[in-house]
């Protein structure tokens, strides 16, 4: 891009135009992303207590973990709710630091809801195609709910980040991988391997701000 | 079509100014943004930002004002209504040479 006065005078009105357009786009998308290096590393400790809490729970107290089969419910349920008041309390402080006004506002508050259904689809799906029954396993859940957040990422990436989009499927990776593989290991491998990916999609975020 | 010469603001019609002020006219009248922000979004350096926001300024096109938040100084940037005339009127030139046509 030409920065002097001589080569701004040659600027053609096609490139003028296409400046505007691509400026517009990328201040937007920057809007969005506001804080996403933070809420991406809070979702990831997020996912990775529920995981090292069910794991815990199951192997250090299967009594408990039989007697209450249903506990992963409150248990995921009471996380999502701390993470999505948490997220957009980061969310809200990042955008300030960007912007002051209705438009950083708007932004805010779309890719809050944005995230909200996420989160709320990971739990009514699961339960509108009836899995939220005893006769069905936990571990089926999960692997709807993970499906649908990894799903999340991956959109919001192609809109705005392609890296967010690829921890959303580094997360799914790590998840299906593991729940096929580990054993009873799986949740404790999840968790690790699930901040592992969030830490390294935040990194690059903040290096490629920096830049 | 109008006969009127086409001429472009020189403030404006500069690579790094227009994506200035594309940024800043973009956003509500009573919007602020962040130096940091305009820098980042725009992958600019500090002196080159500062060198430009300086000729829209003395052009009236935009205000900087700085505070304290959190104890942490920040400058911030926002459109003046003469900015946003001149930006509109940009526009309307800047379409009119996208569709300029010899002997049309």
């Amino acid at each position: 891009m030409p920065n002097t006065e001589q080569e701004a005078a040659a600027l053609p009105p096609e490139q003028s135009w296409d400046a505007i357009h691509a400026t517009m786009d990328r201040a937007r998308s920057s809007m969005y992303v506001a804080g996403m290096e933070s809420i991406m590393l809070l979702w990831g400790a997020v996912v990775a207590l529920g995981l090292l809490g069910q794991y815990a729970l199951t192997t250090l107290a299967p009594g408990f973990a039989t007697a209450t089969p249903w506990f992963p419910g409150p248990l995921w349920g009471g996380l999502t709710a701390a993470g999505v008041a948490a997220s957009a309390v980061l969310g809200h402080r990042a955008s300030n630091e960007k912007a002051v006004g209705t438009a950083a506002r708007r932004a805010g508050i779309r890719v809050f809801f944005f995230w909200l259904t996420v989160a709320s689809a990971a739990f009514v799906i699961p339960a509108a195609a009836g899995l939220w029954t005893a006769d069905v396993e936990g571990i089926m859940i999960a692997r709807v709910a993970v499906g649908i957040v990894a799903l999340g990422y991956v959109l919001f990436g192609i809109m705005h980040r392609p890296v967010i989009a690829a921890v959303g499927v580094g997360f799914a990776l790590v998840f299906y991988l593991s729940s096929h593989l580990a054993g009873d290991a799986a949740p404790a491998i999840s968790a690790v391997g699930t901040l592992v990916v969030v830490a390294l999609g935040s990194l690059w975020i903040r290096g490629s701000n920096n830049r | 079509m109008t006969d009127e010469p086409i001429v472009l603001d020189e403030t404006i019609h500069q690579s790094t100014r227009l994506r200035i002020m594309t940024m800043v006219v973009g956003q509500a009248d009573s919007d602020r943004l962040a130096y940091g922000f305009i820098q980042q979004t725009l992958d600019l350096t500090g002196g080159n930002l500062t060198t430009h926001l300086r000729k829209l300024e003395e052009a009236d096109y935009l205000v900087m004002t700085k505070e304290f938040v959190d104890s942490k100084p920040r400058t911030w940037v926002q459109a003046t209504p003469v900015g946003r005339r001149a930006f509109t009127e940009y526009l309307a030139n800047l379409e009119r040479a996208l569709n300029w046509q010899p002997n049309a």
